[in-house]
């Protein structure tokens, strides 16, 4: 019975894992065959800083953009979680960006940031370059995305809210707590496996960003400088699909692959370790 | 008791629902809106402007035209359905194998199966591009499919917890009358658990009709182009043709719509049992 997908196991997942650990050290663009280069492309990536600004750019993501739509999600749940009639209708309007293909979405909102004929320049009557100038790109791709994950977040926190017993926040009422001191003081702690959940797979999301990005810059807008090539936005999953399928240097993009999972897998022993310890309230 | 100061504060609350119900429904309603103009009235009049007359010429034009639409829409329903049926049923067997049969090893193998849901998507693709050109599947159907049929760790630990709350007893009683695992599985478990299939059906649609990376890369021309992959392409070739694009991610997004709004309830309830994505 779990033939087959223990085959599916090791075919498609344990295989490709060992297979880019040996590519990460042979030489391949497509065309001519397979060749070993040793360490060559670990040096080549590891002191290039092409991939350390796609590092930068991912980090970018993780440290403002996962804290402002966590926030946001926070809001919107508390709002959502007063009892008030219709919560349930605006709840699944902002599940929608979440259920739809983020690459359509992008192209959507390429046409509504495009300079001459994007909606949103049309609004305010301006030319502004949302995607193209070197400053904004970023913030208008963050934006985009948090606009994608607030729905989903939200519907999270709504239930973590939900599972708060009434009795300790009449408690808190009692003993004169204010709406704010309740949200700190009360809700917020015993949130902490909800944010603690939604702050792990918002991290792994990151660095599976893809679409989005493909749809709205392809990674641009590329800043050359003495140095190298920046990508504005140009996060790691853009970048390997560039190296990979668009200057048609395998070696070098699982090099990128290998970092990356390793990154992963640090990042998640890491998360164990720091969150395992934390303080978690037991309601039951 | 509502006192003046309560209803300004949950009117307040319901103009920040609003404002926000727009912000998120805003690109949908333009997508369909632009998508139905005609090119002419999206170059003369206001881009907030209601298509005047409703025109379908941006539709036709990608079901009939370059775009090719219609072989797109075709293809994605095929990998979609072909995914869903190989992967819930091989992922059926698997959870009931984990929940139900003691076997050697049965908790490490299970936390392989775990650990591979933090891999992602960009790091097994470069490996499996190789494995494909290899087996001479690259802008194949089977290449377009192969990777994902046997089974997905998520639905294995979904269907797995699920399998472990049908009661023993059932599973007792149908051995006590002869009844071997095959048997069991079909008659007793699989009947039991359409919920969690359904729910699982409905999110494996999801992210096979979403699913942009993987076709990508492994599939070239139009052939095996699916629907993601045919808007991305007509935005590069018709970049600024907006209308033609609107129309396009119309296309690609109204079937999920549809789908959510008739499924909301499990949806909502899948995400929120599993953090799906």
């Amino acid at each position: 019975m779990l033939a087959p997908s223990l085959f599916g196991l090791a075919a498609f997942l344990v295989l490709p894992i060992l297979v880019v650990l040996w590519l990460s050290f042979q030489s391949w663009d497509l065309l001519s065959p397979i060749t070993p280069v040793g360490g060559a492309n670990y040096a080549d990536v590891l002191s290039d800083p092409t991939f350390y600004n796609s590092l930068a750019v991912t980090l970018f993501f993780v440290v403002i953009v996962i804290p402002v739509q966590t926030a946001l999600g926070m809001i919107a749940a508390s709002l959502l979680t007063r009892g008030l009639p219709g919560s349930l209708f605006f709840r699944t309007i902002y599940i929608l960006p979440w259920v739809c293909a983020p690459l359509a979405l992008g192209i959507v909102w390429r046409w509504i940031l495009a300079p001459s004929d994007g909606l949103l320049n049309d609004l305010i009557g301006s030319r502004i370059e949302w995607l193209a100038d070197p400053a904004l790109a970023l913030p208008s791709v963050a934006a985009v995305v948090v606009w994608s994950n607030v729905g989903y977040i939200t519907l999270f926190f709504m239930a973590g809210l939900l599972n708060i017993p009434q009795h300790i926040l009449d408690a808190a009422s009692i003993d004169g707590a204010g709406p704010i001191a309740t949200f700190f003081r009360i809700k917020l702690p015993l949130l902490r496996p909800t944010t603690f959940f939604v702050l792990v797979t918002s991290i792994i999301s990151v660095f599976q960003l893809f679409d989005q990005i493909y749809a709205l810059t392809g990674g641009g807008p590329f800043v050359v400088t003495d140095a190298g090539t920046y990508g504005r936005t140009d996060v790691v999953a853009s970048r390997i699909y560039s190296e990979a399928f668009a200057t048609f240097d395998l070696g070098r993009a699982a090099v990128m692959a290998v970092v990356l999972l390793v990154l992963l897998v640090v990042l998640t022993i890491g998360q164990q370790l720091y969150f395992g310890k934390r303080t978690t309230y037991d309601l039951s | 008791m509502t006192s003046p100061k309560r209803i300004l504060s949950t009117l307040g609350v319901y103009v920040i629902l609003l404002a926000a119900a727009i912000l998120t429904l805003g690109p949908f309603l333009l997508s369909v809106m632009t998508g139905l103009k005609s090119p002419a009235q999206f170059a003369s009049e206001d881009s907030l402007a209601l298509p005047r007359p409703f025109s379908l010429e941006n539709f036709t034009t990608l079901l009939t035209g370059p775009g090719q639409f219609g072989s797109a829409i075709l293809v994605t329903l095929a990998m979609t359905s072909v995914i869903v049926i190989f992967q819930l049923g091989f992922s059926v067997l698997a959870a009931y194998a984990f929940a139900r049969i003691d076997f050697a090893g049965r908790r490490v193998l299970f936390w392989v199966y775990l650990a591979g849901l933090m891999v992602p998507n960009i790091v097994l693709v470069i490996p499996l591009y190789l494995m494909m050109v290899e087996l001479g599947l690259r802008n194949t159907f089977w290449g377009l499919v192969l990777p994902f049929m046997f089974g997905s760790p998520y639905a294995i630990f979904l269907l797995r917890e699920y399998f472990r709350g049908i009661p023993q007893d059932l599973v007792d009683a149908a051995r006590i009358d002869g009844a071997g695992h095959w048997r069991t599985l079909v008659s007793i478990i699989v009947p039991l658990s359409k919920p969690i299939l359904a729910t699982l059906s409905l999110i494996t649609i999801v992210s096979q009709w979403n699913s942009f990376l993987w076709p990508l890369v492994i599939t070239t021309g139009p052939d095996w182009r699916v629907i993601t992959v045919a808007t991305a392409t007509l935005q590069s070739q018709y970049n600024g043709n907006w209308t033609l694009v609107m129309a396009a991610t119309t296309l690609a997004l109204v079937p999920l719509v549809v789908l959510f709004l008739a499924f909301q309830k499990q949806v909502v309830r899948s995400i929120t049992i599993s953090g799906f994505k």
